[in-house]
């Protein structure tokens, strides 16, 4: 690690406290007690998680006592789309950081071309993810279907709204990198819409093993 | 108080007040009708009772709340109220509508009351909460337009803050949803679903966007601390508070012919209701620990505190109690349901207006920013007072109804029936009762507060 | 750019390749016919490893002390532990 550490902790202005460079590292890698972005957003994540936290441990008990029928409709799930979006999301979140780093060296062009490539990537996953309810409900099958379902389109949904949540908040903050409302040393919306878009990606990592391929 | 029109929230208030008296008389009346079923019969059966007692309440606050907007949108506009007169005519409107409601609740048979207000034409009636005859849910509409107007157009001429957004969202909503109301399907499922949609929707829904505004508010003027960081934690809170109770309204539709999903959905979202509640407990008290100034009106802050606090023991905590539907199944509509509404309520709702009245009526009053020292501790007092006895109400209730369930839901085949069950849970009926009544002294302390040390002033006023 | 800055990048640019690549291996493990407890248990790892990789490398908390950080590993930890309990019952 070299200099370059400093410029994720770039949001800390002098009215931060930081503590003692940590001498162990290799230089001067500093720890601190805020996250990047905006400290309410964080409050916000951890809320968020914890009600993903409850759906996925609930899916998994409930599951547990029925297992067969969790096992025979999870089969006709298709994994490739989950597959794609995946990738997707996580490209899209490689998106961001790209961004945040670019206006951490005061780029805001670059900053708002990545967010809105990390946007088209959100509109992919919406789509692939369309397309699938498209086929469930051609096939009508619903929220009350049978237990596996209300599972798995409570928690896609839920999730999907997340998402196009996360595409609002990056299109507000794009729009205004776009016209110069950033610049490297005050960038905290950029770093906030960041964490949440990162917190969507975090969720769907666990959704998607745990609701497409584990059995 | 910086805008003159800011004035027309004071007859609101003490509205407020009034039917806040009359709400707790009839809730001791009808306590006293658990355990002497035949008190007052004739004159006052407890179906009535019950019904003044909770039409009461819902009247009062959204007296309160009307308040509130008209005091505060001003100062946060920073312009003069649209049209202070309108305000006015709107109140006096509202006033005797529900007076006169209230009266044909007494006066006459409910039945005969439909009737003569042509309830045929437009079958509104007979639901919980929503049992007003329909023309004035008719007047409820026309008064929330005309305010909702009123203060739409002082907030689009004015300053656009968060704090007036927030408020406007919440107001809207509560005006939208009330629609509901009118709308009264045959089949019951639907009645019951839609019902809750006025219901749930406001009290766990919109009204928290009420309440955290004006809390916002109260704070940002109290503790001086940057606007900015007491708004991104409004914005925090309410989109939390949407997110939770909008789909959380589930936990109602448990048992009501709705289909099995929303026991999983219910169950989850509903049990995640508390985290806003605890926001707000950590908001309110970060804030004051940050303040920077010593605001003169202490037992203003001690009421937001308080709110703060209460609102998550009673709506949080204690909604938590029942909210799960393997819990529920066994406690739906037993005094546990009575204890979480007696708490959330008087800690969301009465505690609220009762803050923006507290900080807002001493300037109304001419009395520069806070009430002599005098008047501002036996305020505190009847804080103390009511809010104890509240605890206790709920207390005494939620150990009334663990009993209850246990008798008469968990016994098999030896399970007692209702009325058994009832006799064996007196005892705590009559503590409960025991209780509303020093509520009432701490009522008539608090009223008490206004009319004492008004030649002194508060120290540092 | 500086030397720094390029590392930087490159920290990330490694790190979304390799929750690509974790993702692959998730996926064929299920397409290959990887059953039962091994398929639970190595998906569930590979997506706690994930989950750590966006906490610390994407989100930026590796150098974020108290609080935050542990916060999130706990949820991890927590969420994880009770999945892999509920697959593993008997």
């Amino acid at each position: 690690m070299g200099e370059s550490d400093s410029p994720v902790l770039s949001q800390q202005k002098a009215t931060l406290s930081m503590t003692v460079p940590d001498s162990n590292r290799t230089s001067c890698a500093i720890t601190t007690d805020y996250p990047p972005g905006d400290v309410a957003i964080w409050i916000f994540i951890l809320a968020e998680l914890s009600v993903f936290a409850l759906l996925f441990v609930v899916y998994a008990f409930t599951r547990h006592y029925n297992l067969e029928l969790f096992d025979l409709h999870q089969q006709q799930l298709d994994s490739r789309s989950g597959l794609i979006n995946t990738l997707t999301l996580i490209t899209s979140s490689y998106f961001v950081v790209r961004a945040v780093a670019a206006i951490q060296y005061g780029n805001a062009r670059l900053c708002s071309r990545w967010l809105w490539g990390a946007i088209a990537l959100g509109l992919l996953f919406l789509l692939v993810k369309g397309v699938e309810y498209q086929h469930h409900f051609s096939l009508g099958i619903g929220l009350s279907t049978n237990l596996f379902y209300t599972f798995y389109i409570s928690l896609t949904f839920f999730h999907f709204m997340h998402v196009i949540m996360g595409m609002v908040i990056l299109t507000v903050v794009a729009l205004k990198a776009g016209r110069g409302g950033y610049c490297a040393t005050e960038h905290t919306g950029v770093e906030t819409a960041a964490s949440y878009w990162h917190m969507v990606d975090l969720v769907w990592l666990i959704l998607f093993p745990l609701v497409y391929v584990m059995r | 108080m910086q805008y003159q029109s800011q004035m027309v929230a004071k007859p609101y208030f003490i509205a407020a007040i009034g039917l806040f008296v009359a709400q707790i008389l009839f809730g001791l009346i009808m306590g006293l009708q658990y355990v002497m079923g035949d008190f007052l019969f004739p004159e006052i059966p407890f179906n009535v009772a019950r019904m003044v007692h909770t039409n009461l309440l819902i009247v009062w606050l959204l007296f309160g709340f009307m308040g509130a907007s008209y005091y505060l949108v001003p100062e946060e506009s920073e312009t003069e109220l649209h049209s202070p007169k309108l305000a006015l005519a709107l109140f006096w409107i509202f006033l005797v509508a529900g007076a006169l409601t209230i009266v044909g609740y007494l006066a006459v048979p409910y039945a005969t009351l439909a009737k003569i207000t042509g309830n045929d034409l437009l079958p509104t009636m007979g639901r919980e909460f929503l049992e007003q005859p329909t023309i004035t849910k008719i007047g409820i509409v026309i008064v929330a337009l005309g305010f909702l107007f009123n203060i739409a157009m002082t907030v689009l001429k004015g300053r656009k803050t968060t704090v007036n957004l927030v408020l406007l969202i919440g107001l809207t909503g509560l005006a939208v949803l009330f629609l509901f109301s009118f709308y009264n399907p045959d089949n019951l499922v639907l009645d019951k679903m839609f019902w809750w949609w006025v219901v749930h929707l406001w009290v766990e829904g919109v009204w928290e966007l009420i309440l955290g505004s004006i809390l916002a508010f109260v704070l940002i003027k109290t503790t001086g601390v940057d606007r900015e960081v007491i708004e991104k934690w409004l914005y925090v809170i309410i989109a939390m508070t949407l997110i939770t109770g909008i789909i959380g309204t589930g936990h109602h539709y448990y048992w009501i012919g709705t289909p099995e999903y929303w026991q999983l959905l219910g169950s989850v979202f509903s049990a995640m209701e508390p985290i806003p509640f605890f926001m707000m407990t950590v908001f309110a008290f970060n804030m004051i620990n940050r303040r920077r100034r010593e605001h003169p009106n202490k037992v203003a802050v001690l009421w937001a505190m308080g709110t703060a606090v209460m609102a998550f023991l009673g709506a949080g905590v204690w909604g938590f109690i029942h909210t799960l539907s393997p819990v529920n199944f066994y406690t739906h509509g037993s005094q546990i349901t009575a204890a979480h509404g007696h708490m959330a309520f008087y800690g969301a709702y009465v505690m609220i207006v009762l803050t923006i009245i507290s900080y807002a009526m001493p300037m109304m009053r001419g009395r520069a920013a806070a009430n002599s020292n005098k008047s501002q501790v036996m305020e505190m007092w009847s804080f103390w007072l009511m809010t104890v006895s509240m605890v206790f109400i709920t207390l005494f209730l939620t150990a009334a109804g663990i009993l209850q369930v246990y008798l008469q839901r968990m016994g098999g085949d030896a399970a007692l029936s209702f009325m058994v069950a009832q006799e064996k849970i007196a005892l705590f009926y009559w503590l409960r009762e025991g209780a509303g009544v020093v509520f009432l002294i701490g009522l008539i302390v608090y009223i008490a507060s206004f009319f004492v040390g008004g030649k002194e002033r508060a120290e540092t006023a | 750019m500086q030397k720094g800055d390029h590392e930087l990048l490159l920290t990330s640019t490694i790190t979304w390749l390799l929750l690509l690549a974790l993702t692959l291996v998730t996926y064929a493990a299920a397409q290959l016919g990887v059953e039962g407890k091994w398929l639970i248990l190595g998906v569930l790892a590979i997506a706690l490893i994930k989950g750590k990789l966006i906490i610390d490398r994407f989100m930026g908390l590796r150098w974020v002390g108290s609080f935050w950080r542990p916060m999130l590993d706990l949820y991890l930890f927590t969420v994880g532990g009770l999945i892999a309990t509920a697959f593993l019952l008997p």
